[in-house]
């Protein structure tokens, strides 16, 4: 159980920095807008960097998914199926998720690399685009890691996709043990 | 040999640049190959959001695609000159002469794929709520620019650029997010702004730029009569051709505005003009220092877009 | 293999790897890759890849969908969807299927603030659930309600689902919001009734109304009002962007939070993963769904199903039920966010060549699609509220939110026949 704590762990941390990063867009564009409105001086690239940084936060927390099998799906077979064939089904589902993943993975980095050759930069501060897809790039391999992570669970110790509760219960459960 | 090439573009196909430009184009290389080539048209982002048509032609998710490189601020250093304001006095014989002066430099920004034609629309304008009329006026507004040149340049004069998309814009000037707008004169009845900015500075402000470009993979498939038909189609005058269209339309969205009580034009006179042309100096410098950057010989390319300009009668 | 072929290929590829337990996006995904590769080539097929789901993460427009999001979570835990359901008990209660109503009328008060059904539904299973179950109310009506209900979250403004369709037709989302008003309380009066006809003669009455609890319960509820009237009315009065009402929307609804000492940062915290979890989810649905909608454009059957659809000569209305009733079926089987991206480009251009209005099409077929979540197989609405209330089985909700189904059809049928009904208030805007 030791390492399934750990992955827990990881994960929670990886969700906690995802959200927080979502906070910091709502704040930015509730600044740019104050700033625009109130003082004829909005905030410089508020309108590339909003959209880039949240890009960030939704592919971290594609990860954060990929680990809690949370993803929108239908359910409706796997409620009429024994616990054996279940499994099948979820190892089967989980593994076309993994391909996916590591399909953007490959694809995507090649989109970072792209960039940074072609000196995409956003338009009023000139920015480089590619940290921001570099970053993007890196919450997609941590979503490589977590979904098969889930995968290994169902696979191998027969877990169900979705077993957790409201965040509010992990957060109980993780401060309970730490 | 019987071919379909597959064209994707961003706009309604019912409005100028699709139904005047890209689909007679389409239509002449369908003819002059006696049918052999066929061109399916996909517009309106069907296949592929705008800003991505460039990379979409490159990567063969479409044989043809129709970019404008402003889209991609960075991308295109050299092209981006035609984006710096107060140029170009028309665009048709523009679309020929850029097309001349750009074909020395393509390998060096387009190189993944195949250029073939380019075209701007008619000179756009500044468009305001209130009247605007020399750079000052800029100081302390919100502004809606074509492109990231213009954006650049509406820092310099001490304005906010505001980025939103063309069908947004009317929304965020009626709302006061701007309060003013760069854009073509067709755009003010395509996105419905007569009633929200009827305040218009009469001269050709800026080039906004398009380019049609082939994916080589495509091109070099092709039969060598099919590729006689694409060459003749993908030169400066079919730049100019497809430019034509365009330029009739924004040219008569101009006069039905004119005609138009509501609306107040405003000529600048010889030295307004020339305070503008001046205060663009800031944005021509910011590009030469860019392209310098990039290894580019600024000044010999700055020096022969004048000349082409010149050539055809269109400095402004 | 023809084009028609390949489509039709792709529609069962991906309901077969649906039923399979693969994520709704990632099976969309996948066979809009796999379709595009079979006509054009796989290699330019996954080089959309490089593309096309970057574009939709860091998309302006989708912006406002976490906000929109992040401020019914935000809402929940700091109590104000306990506070409505306190206040519609307290108004309503005493009826005979009092609570029922009351949860109507939360369900539509935390509409107001919250852009999802999904997560409209599962809030108010959360609340209302537990307390109809104790006054003894059967399964089927008490989930059937709460599912129900949770529709309103895409009707009511703010609408995630309404901004999508702004965001593929290119109309103003304030505008698409404001029309949503109308039409969202018919569909509150219109609930309410069917909970009175359907269920009313089963259900008991709930306690005793007093005065004293009803008045004490406004008390409660001003912060919901406060942020609806602060989001909806900056739109209408165009002060702001509906982005900026989101944003702002959530934004006020933390400090609020803070200021009345039911937010702290750790719950603050919480609520940010919690959104983004949901956005993620809804995030995955577009990037396949966009994908999907690629192979579809490729193979040129929406481009040739718009032309036979003009060529059929059923007129105007009867084009348009033609139009509702593929959307109604297809409803059943595909999610709701993913019918607006797949289906609007294809039968749009026709609605306009008809001369309908787009906002008011705009909120007809968010109703239509409204219908899909609360209908077999596929309704998301009553999976959440499944696997809230898991000894509640699907057919039994299935079977609870039925009338509610027709109630649907009924309030459709009433707009469609009185345009006016979603029409006059965005056009008081200017
Ligand atoms: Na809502
Ligand atoms: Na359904």
């Amino acid at each position: 159980m030791q390492s399934h704590s750990l992955a827990d762990r990881v994960i929670r941390w990886v969700e906690r920095i995802a959200g927080a990063t979502l906070g910091l867009v709502t704040v930015l564009i509730v600044i740019s807008s104050l700033g625009r409105y109130g003082f004829a001086k909005p905030v410089p690239d508020a309108f590339d960097l909003s959209r880039l940084i949240l890009g960030v936060a939704i592919m971290w927390g594609f990860a954060s998914l990929g680990y809690r099998g949370s993803h929108i799906k239908v359910d409706i077979l796997a409620q009429a199926v024994p616990r054996g064939v279940l499994r099948v089904m979820n190892s089967i589902a989980w593994s076309v998720l993994l391909i996916f993943t590591a399909l953007l993975v490959w694809k995507i980095f090649g989109r970072v690399v792209n960039a940074q050759a072609g000196g995409d930069a956003t338009m009023d501060l000139r920015l480089p685009h590619w940290p921001f897809f570099a970053a993007i790039w890196a919450g997609l391999v941590a979503a490589l890691f977590t979904t098969a992570w889930r995968l290994w669970l169902i696979a191998v110790r027969g877990r169900d996709l979705d077993d957790f509760e409201s965040i509010d219960d992990l957060i109980r459960e993780g401060e309970a043990r730490e | 040999q019987e071919v379909t090439l597959r064209l994707s573009h961003w706009v309604p196909a019912t409005i100028a640049p699709a139904a005047a430009g890209i689909e007679p184009w389409a239509r002449s290389v369908e003819e002059a190959s006696d049918g052999r080539i066929e061109i399916q048209i996909f517009p309106a982002q069907q296949i592929g959001a705008a800003p991505d048509h460039y990379d979409m032609a490159r990567d063969g998710i479409a044989d043809i695609t129709w970019v404008n490189p402003g889209y991609t601020a960075g991308r295109f250093p050299i092209f981006s000159l035609v984006e710096v304001p107060f140029h170009v006095t028309d665009s048709v014989q523009g679309a020929k002469a850029i097309h001349e002066w750009y074909a020395q430099y393509v390998e060096d920004e387009m190189s993944e794929v195949k250029f073939c034609v380019m075209h701007p629309h008619a000179p756009g304008a500044l468009h305001s709520k209130e009247p605007m009329r020399v750079p000052s006026d800029i100081e302390g507004k919100n502004i809606r620019p074509a492109h990231a040149t213009m954006a650049r340049f509406v820092s310099q004069l001490g304005g906010a650029p505001v980025q939103v998309p063309a069908p947004e814009v009317r929304e965020a000037i009626s709302r006061g997010t701007a309060d003013a707008v760069t854009f073509p004169w067709g755009a003010m009845y395509d996105f419905n702004l007569t009633n929200e900015t009827d305040h218009h500075l009469d001269m050709p402000f800026y080039l906004s730029m398009q380019v049609m470009v082939l994916n080589p993979d495509s091109y070099a498939g092709l039969s060598d009569e099919n590729k006689a038909v694409l060459d003749e189609h993908c030169s400066p005058e079919w730049s100019a051709e497809i430019a034509k269209g365009w330029a009739e339309d924004d040219m008569s969205a101009r006069e039905r505005l004119m005609e138009d009580d509501s609306q107040t034009f405003y000529q600048p006179t010889e030295e307004e003009v020339a305070l503008w042309q001046d205060s663009a100096q800031g944005v021509l410098d910011a590009w030469k220092e860019e392209v310098a950057d990039r290894g580019h010989d600024a000044d010999a390319i700055y020096d022969s877009y004048i000349e082409h300009l010149e050539r055809y009668g269109i400095r402004y | 293999m023809s084009n028609e072929v390949v489509a039709f290929a792709g529609f069962a590829a991906l309901f077969a790897l649906m039923i399979l337990r693969v994520p709704i996006g990632i099976a969309m995904g996948l066979v809009g890759i796999g379709g595009f590769g079979a006509i054009v080539g796989m290699k330019p097929a996954l080089n959309l890849l490089a593309q096309s789901p970057i574009r939709t993460v860091t998309d302006f427009n989708l912006t406002l969908i976490p906000f929109f999001i992040l401020m019914g979570v935000l809402a929940t835990n700091s109590g104000m969807s306990r506070e409505l359901f306190r206040t519609g008990r307290a108004w309503l209660g005493s009826f005979k299927g009092g609570l029922g109503l009351a949860s109507v009328g939360a369900c539509a008060g935390f509409a107001a603030i919250c852009g999802s059904s999904v997560a409209t539904a599962a809030t108010m299973t959360k609340i209302a659930y537990p307390e109809m179950k104790r006054a003894g109310y059967p399964d089927d009506a008490a989930t059937g309600i709460v599912a129900a209900g949770g529709t309103l979250g895409i009707l009511i403004p703010p609408s995630v689902v309404l901004a999508v369709y702004g965001f593929i037709t290119e109309q103003d989302v304030g505008v698409l919001f404001v029309a949503g008003v109308v039409p969202g309380l018919l569909a509150v009066l219109m609930y309410m009734a069917t909970v009175r006809i359907a269920y009313g003669a089963t259900l008991p009455a709930g306690e005793p109304f007093t005065l004293r609890e009803a008045l004490a319960s406004l008390r409660g509820v001003w912060a919901v009002i406060l942020l609806f009237a602060a989001v909806v009315l900056s739109i209408y009065l165009g002060i702001v962007t509906a982005t900026e009402a989101a944003a702002a929307g959530a934004f006020l609804t933390a400090v609020i939070g803070f200021l009345r000492g039911r937010l702290t940062l750790s719950t603050l915290m919480s609520s940010l993963v919690e959104a983004l979890r949901t956005s993620v989810a809804i995030y995955t649905i577009l990037i396949g769904a966009i994908l999907f909608g690629y192979f579809l454009a490729i193979t040129r059957v929406p481009q040739e199903l718009t032309t036979f659809l003009t060529e059929l000569g059923l007129g105007r209305y009867g084009t348009l039920l033609l139009i509702l009733l593929v959307f109604m079926i297809l409803g059943m089987f595909l999610d709701a966010m993913a019918m607006i991206i797949l289906m609007v480009p294809i039968v749009f251009p026709v609605i306009l060549e008809l001369g309908f209005d787009p906002i008011w099409f705009g909120v007809i077929i968010v109703m239509t699609v409204e219908l899909g979540l609360i209908t077999p197989p596929v309704g998301m609405n009553v999976y959440v509220i499944n696997s809230i209330a898991s000894r509640v089985s699907l057919p039994t909700i299935f079977k609870g939110v039925l009338p509610f189904v027709l109630a649907d059809v009924l309030r459709l049928i009433l707009l469609i026949a009185f345009p006016a009904l979603v029409l006059f208030l965005p056009g008081s805007m200017e």
